[in-house]
Formats: structure tokens, sequence, C-alpha cells
């Protein structure tokens, strides 16, 4: 009795921490949601509306925009960084020519601060000043501008994602596949699996606990990236093409001061988050079992 | 040896503050009656938050050490961008945590300030402490762009620091160059002059686009403040593009706040689907990087050649026009009133309208700083007379009628031919913001829809129906209207 008590008091701090900057700011924003409450408005008053702010938001078009934009940035950034770093984990297993330099330099880009990205790719596009788009005309004849063209400004942001996080899916499988035990992949040597084979039915399964942590973290990093998309194109343009949900919610409860329906909105999408993980784990884990 | 040096030393730091002292006095300012009135909060930082902008860098670089030269009174001011600056100061506000003692209030956001109870009432702080009512200042040295600072007792709640108009600039060297001027003729029957109506300046534009084409130059006919995803978009149509062509106040009908046309409003008017299909007509003969460019990129733009005519903030006149460091087109640039509709200026000229962008800002106190009284000595330094001269040349904001003819301000006139003379004599043509107390919420709105109509999702007449339909409804879910 007196060891268990012991045990609390030791857990108190950290969970009195966990408590007032985790649990209480979530609370308060449940509780905000069902308010209608923005300080400029006319009453500046805090009104009870109910579940109005969540019916409100199924029919919002822009929401709506935001979340589909937020979900194909998130598949085609995370599916690309998965594949391009697995192969370049593959790759960093074999000695070659400069490979602790090119293992630095590929490295480079995870120290760097999202926004401090953001604003790297900003000045390389910049229609009219950004080298890309220069050397693509001049090259190529071919017009890139991520103001007005939104395909291309779409494609921007999935890139600028890939240069910056590939890195790190690349190191976490390079820890991975080089704490995979050898003796497998030479039984099936023996055996006369080719290299496809064994990377299929050996290497593959060894490896799904660390692809699907990588998956996972990626994919919730990717759903709540705001600050270099917002650099990029300058707060989700052109049009809302890449606002996503993020920047949609900064903008609504900050400029906005909107906060009972931003309050609304941040726990409808931390929901569909929980749920599209909770999802994907289920898919994923059913089909390692099979 | 020991004793000597540092009998030079204090010497030398004695003398040093003589020589301050005696440039503060050179100037008029009673150095004497800031250093006693500093005295009691010598040692007191004071936090501030403003745009990173021309004028607020010559507060932060010149002013502010000047300040905490004469009192002891140290002034750190946080200069950042637009957004972040609302950001901050108004979460500080809001909360009451007292972070910052004076923040800027851009003209447009007061309304909604004062509404909240944001600011002290600096009439009354000054009256209720007479000891701290600096010698030469007052308010009624400052333009009528005080009164936008002003409740409706007449008591004043921001301290006026920038004021200019967005006006519209091009190049003398071009307009005025003799092969253009024929060319120019023969092909549009009139004479190459700054343009007067929105025809006029879109030929112009034409012309100066496929003339940069022929002659391989990066130029192009006109600047487009076309981000397309930053409310200065927003801003350059409703605020600067839509007077010109009769609509005011962004189309919202301030009686009945609706902004649809079928309950009374303007916003999706046919002369603002006019104004809007002109505007975006323009990108066609705009720099690339139009549809990316700010208040500042457009500046760039001109001041790196990129550009023959553009509608510019006028806090960037003076540099463009005098900083061969930053700018290109040094000597050569020329200032006018923008293009307008027909009975657009009889109108302003009547009081019945404006036909363009008053902007500016102040530094408001908010209640709840820590250092209510050290403030008020600060903004009324910033407000004395005797700085404004080189604050003005420097950074083309004008605050106060006597700093026209201040001898810094009448060369840089000269240089930007007549930028400051045309802000003294046709200002009043001008107007600020209109007095909404919802101004950040009807924009966060109405704005995507423009972003959608510059992108080209969205056709001009679309986009307003959409957005005035988004008004009405954001307008009546504040509480106003029904």
């Amino acid at each position: 009795m007196r060891r268990t008590r012991t045990g609390w008091l030791l857990l108190a701090p950290s969970m009195i921490i966990l408590f007032v900057v985790g649990i209480v700011p979530f609370i308060y924003v449940l509780y905000v949601g069902f308010f209608d409450w923005n300080l400029f408005s006319a009453s500046r008053e805090m009104t009870f509306n109910g579940v109005n702010n969540y019916r409100q938001l199924v029919f919002d078009p822009l929401f709506l925009d935001a979340i589909w934009v937020t979900i194909r940035f998130t598949f085609f950034a995370v599916v690309s960084q998965l594949i391009i770093g697995f192969f370049l984990a593959q790759l960093l297993l074999r000695d070659f020519p400069g490979k602790s330099f090119f293992r630095t330099i590929h490295t480079v880009p995870l120290m760097i601060a999202p926004i401090a990205i953001g604003a790297i790719w900003r000045l390389l596009t910049i229609p009219g000043f950004g080298p890309i788009p220069y050397l693509l005309d001049r090259w190529f004849d071919f017009e890139f501008n991520i103001g007005n063209n939104a395909t291309q400004a779409f494609l921007a942001i999935v890139i600028m994602d890939i240069w910056h996080w590939t890195p790190f899916v690349t190191l976490t499988m390079l820890a991975g596949l080089s704490a995979l035990p050898a003796e497998p992949r030479e039984a099936a040597q023996v055996d006369g699996a080719n290299s496809w084979q064994i990377f299929r039915f050996i290497t593959l399964p060894q490896m799904q606990p660390v692809v699907l942590t990588v998956l996972f973290i990626r994919i919730m990093d990717g759903l709540r990236t705001v600050d270099e998309i917002n650099m990029l194109t300058n707060g989700g343009g052109p049009g809302t093409s890449t606002r996503t949900i993020g920047i949609h919610i900064f903008r609504v409860v900050f400029p906005q001061t909107d906060y009972g329906y931003g309050s609304a909105m941040s726990l409808l999408t931390l929901y569909l988050t929980i749920v599209a993980c909770w999802f994907l784990f289920v898919s994923l884990t059913a089909v390692r079992k099979r | 040896m020991k004793k000597l040096s540092l009998l030079l030393i204090v010497i030398a730091v004695l003398l040093s503050g003589l020589s301050i002292v005696s440039a503060q006095d050179d100037m008029g300012i009673d150095s004497a009656w800031w250093q006693a009135a500093g005295a009691p909060y010598a040692g007191t930082v004071l936090h501030g938050v403003t745009e990173s902008t021309p004028p607020s860098n010559y507060v932060k670089d010149v002013l502010a050490p000047m300040f905490q030269e004469m009192t002891g009174i140290q002034v750190d001011l946080e200069t950042t961008s637009w957004d972040q600056m609302y950001d901050k100061a108004i979460r500080d506000m809001e909360a009451g945590s007292g972070i910052y003692d004076f923040v800027y209030i851009e003209q447009d956001i007061i309304y909604g300030y004062l509404a909240n109870n944001y600011l002290v009432d600096m009439t009354q702080a000054l009256s209720e402490n007479p000891d701290l009512a600096a010698p030469g200042f007052s308010f009624d040295d400052f333009t009528s762009f005080l009164n936008y600072f002003k409740n409706a007792d007449g008591d004043v709640f921001g301290m006026p620091m920038e004021a200019f108009v967005k006006v519209y600039l091009y190049r003398t060297d071009l307009f005025e160059n003799a092969d253009n001027q024929a060319a120019f003729e023969a092909e549009y029957g009139y004479p190459l002059a700054p343009a007067t109506t929105h025809q006029q300046y879109t030929d112009i534009a034409k012309f100066f686009t496929e003339y940069g084409e022929a002659n391989d130059m990066d130029l192009w006919g006109t600047t487009v403040q076309a981000a397309s995803g930053h409310p200065s978009s927003f801003y350059e149509f409703f605020e600067s593009v839509a007077p010109t062509f009769g609509v005011y106040n962004w189309g919202i009908n301030m009686e009945n706040w609706k902004a649809t046309v079928e309950n009374g409003g303007e916003m999706n008017s046919d002369a603002a689907k006019e104004a809007l299909a002109w505007w975006l007509g323009n990108l066609q003969y705009a720099p690339p990087e139009s549809t990316s460019s700010t208040w500042d990129e457009v500046a760039a733009s001109f001041a790196a050649g990129r550009a023959a005519q553009g509608l510019v903030y006028g806090e960037n006149a003076a540099w463009i026009a005098t900083d061969p460091e930053r700018s290109t087109v040094v000597g050569n640039v020329g200032v006018a009133l923008p293009p307008l509709s027909d009975g657009v200026l009889a109108a302003a000229e009547a009081g019945d309208g404006y036909i363009g962008y008053y902007d500016g800002g102040a530094f408001g106190l908010p209640v709840s700083s820590q250092n209510v009284e050290a403030t008020l000595l600060w903004l009324q330094f910033v407000g004395l007379p005797q700085v404004q001269e080189e604050w003005a040349a420097t950074s083309s904001r004008i605050v106060m009628d006597s700093t026209y003819s201040t001898p810094m301000v009448v060369e840089v006139d000269a240089a930007t031919n007549g930028y400051f003379s045309l802000m003294k004599d046709e200002g009043y043509l001008f107007a600020g913001a209109p007095p909404f107390p919802f101004h950040p919420q009807v924009r966060e709105v109405v704005a995507p829809f423009i972003y959608q109509a510059i992108g080209g999702e969205l056709t001009a007449a679309e986009a307003l129906d959409q957005a005035a339909a988004a008004a009405d409804a954001e307008l009546v879910s504040l509480g106003y209207g029904s």
C-alpha cells in the first residue's frame, strides 16, 4: 500500500502537467465547440448552440474542400516518401563511393525548421524570380507558376514535403533493415529464392512493424502540416487548392476569430484522423495476420 | 595611470551624453524635460509589436534608441509580418496578458478594437496625468487622419505613426520617351500619358507588355497585387479598384449590413463585376510573379523595373524613387491619381465617395499594459513634430500638416514627382477602410472567392455572387442585419 502511494506521488508531477497542458485544453475546446463565439460579433457573448457548429461543418464547402486537399496531399506525399525512402535505405545498405557524403547531404533537410523549408521552396519556385520556373521556361519552354496554376501548386507542396521528410523514412528504414537477422535471407538464398522473392516474402514481412510505425508517424504529420505550405503558397493558394485543414482552421480561429466554429472544426478533424488511423491500422494488421 | 584612464573614460561618457542631449535640443526637443519625466521609469522595458514596414523600421532603428538615450526607458519593438502582428496583438489584448505595452493599430481594425474596449483612452489618460503631458506635443498637430482613431466623443485611442495613399505610379522614362509616345499614339489614337480611365490603363498595359516582348525585356504593362491565397489581393480589389468604379465600403450597405444586390448591397452589382473583370484582365499584362505578389512584392516588382505602371502603396514611393541600392527606377517615377470611371471623381470631390485607399496606422496602448505611464511618454515622443521630418522623408508617411513643408520632405517630393504634394492636395479624395467592427471576419469569408477568381476557377461574376451571399450569411451570423 505504501509502495503504491509512493509510486503515485512520484508520478504526480508529470500527471499534473499532462492534465494541465493536455487534458484541460482538450476539454475546453470540446466545450467551446458547442458555442457560437466570435470576439468581433455584435454581442461578443458565448451563445450555446448545441451541435449546430458540427451540423454546419458537414455542409461547409471550404471545410470539406480543405479535408479533401489534406487527404490527397498526405496520400501522395507519404506513399512517395515510403517508396523512395525504402529504395534509398536499400541503397545505403551497400557500399558505394561517396556514401557517407550522400547520407549526410540527404539528411540535411530534416534539420531545417518547416517554416524555413517553406521559405526555401518559395524562393525556388516564386514565379518570375525563382530558379525552378526560370529553368523550366528556359530549357523546356514550360510555364511553371504556382501563383495561378492549382495543379502545379499542389505538386509543389507534395514535392517539398517529399524532399523534407524522405530522409526520416530512409533513416528509419535503414535502422530496421540493418537490424534484420541474416539467417532467413541466407536460408532462402540456399533454397534458390530470387531477389524479388526474398524481398516479397522475407524482407517485407520482417520490416512490417517498422513500415507501419513510419507510416503512422508520417500520416499524422501530413494531416497536420501547416507552416511550410502556408509559407510556400502564401496561405493555401491559388484559390483554395493548397489550403489544408490546418491552414483552414488557423484562418478561421485567428484572423476570423470564430472560436466556436474553429473548435468544432478542430475536434471533428481530430476525430477523422483517429478514425482514419484506426481503419488503416486494422486493415494493415489484418493483411499481416492473413 | 589606471586613475587617468578611468578619468578619461568618465569624461568621454559624459561628453557623449552631452552630445546626445545637445542633438535632441538642436531638433527642438526639450531633452531636460524628457530626462526628468523618464527618470521614475528608467530601466523599464516597453514591448511593442508592429508590421515590418519602412515607417515601423524607422521607429525601431532611430526613434526607440533616441528615446532610450533621453529617458532611460528601453523600447523593444517587434517587427513582424502583417498577419502575425494582428494575431499577437489581438491574443494578448483579449487574454489581458500584458505582453505588449503598445501595438500597431491599422486604421481598418480600430473599430473592432474600440468595440472590444482593448485600448486606453489617451486623451483621458493625459488629462488625468498632466505631469506626463510632454511640451511640444499636441493632438491638434495631426492631420485629419487622427479622426480615424477617435471615438464618438472625440477622444483619441491611437497615436498616428503612418499615413499614406495608394497611388498610381508610372515610369516617366517610358512614358516620356518620344518613340514610345509616337508608337502609342499611332496604335491607340490618343497621346501616351498617365491613364485617367480604365480603358486607357489597359491600353497602356498592353502596349508596354508588347514593347517588353518585342525588345526582349523583363518588362510588363502593370503590377497587380493578386497573391492568390493572401488577403492583400482582397484589399487591392475592394479598397483600391472597386472604388474607382464607384463601389464603396466593399459593396456592403452600411444601413442594413447587406452585401447582395437583392438585399440592397453592391458587392455583386454590375459595377463591381465590371471592376473585378477589369482587374483580373490586367493579369495578362502583369509580371508572372503577380499572382504571388502581396503589397511588398508589388513594390519590389516596380522597383526592379518590371512594370510600366501600377497601384503601389505610398509608403514605398520614397525608396522606389530615391534609393539606388534597392531600386532600379530612381529618378524615373511619376505619381498620379488612379484611373476612374465617369462620375467617380465628382462624387469624391463632393464628399459622396472616394477614389482609393488612404492607408495608415497608429500605435495604441492596450488596457492590459503593465507600463501605461511610461508608454504614454513614449507615444507622445513618437507624436512630436520634431521627429517627423526624417521619418517622413525615409518612409513616405506623413501624419502632420507641418511636415509637408520641411526641407527633406520637399526634396523627396521633387524626387517622386510630387507624391507628397498629391497626398497633401488630393488626399481628401481617398478614404480609409469603412468603419466595420467585423473587418477581418467578413474579409476571411469573402477572400477565398477572390482567390478562386484569380486562379481562374470562377469568373468575376460568379466570384462576386458567391462572395456577396457568403458575406450576407456571415454578417447575420455575427449579429449584424437579420
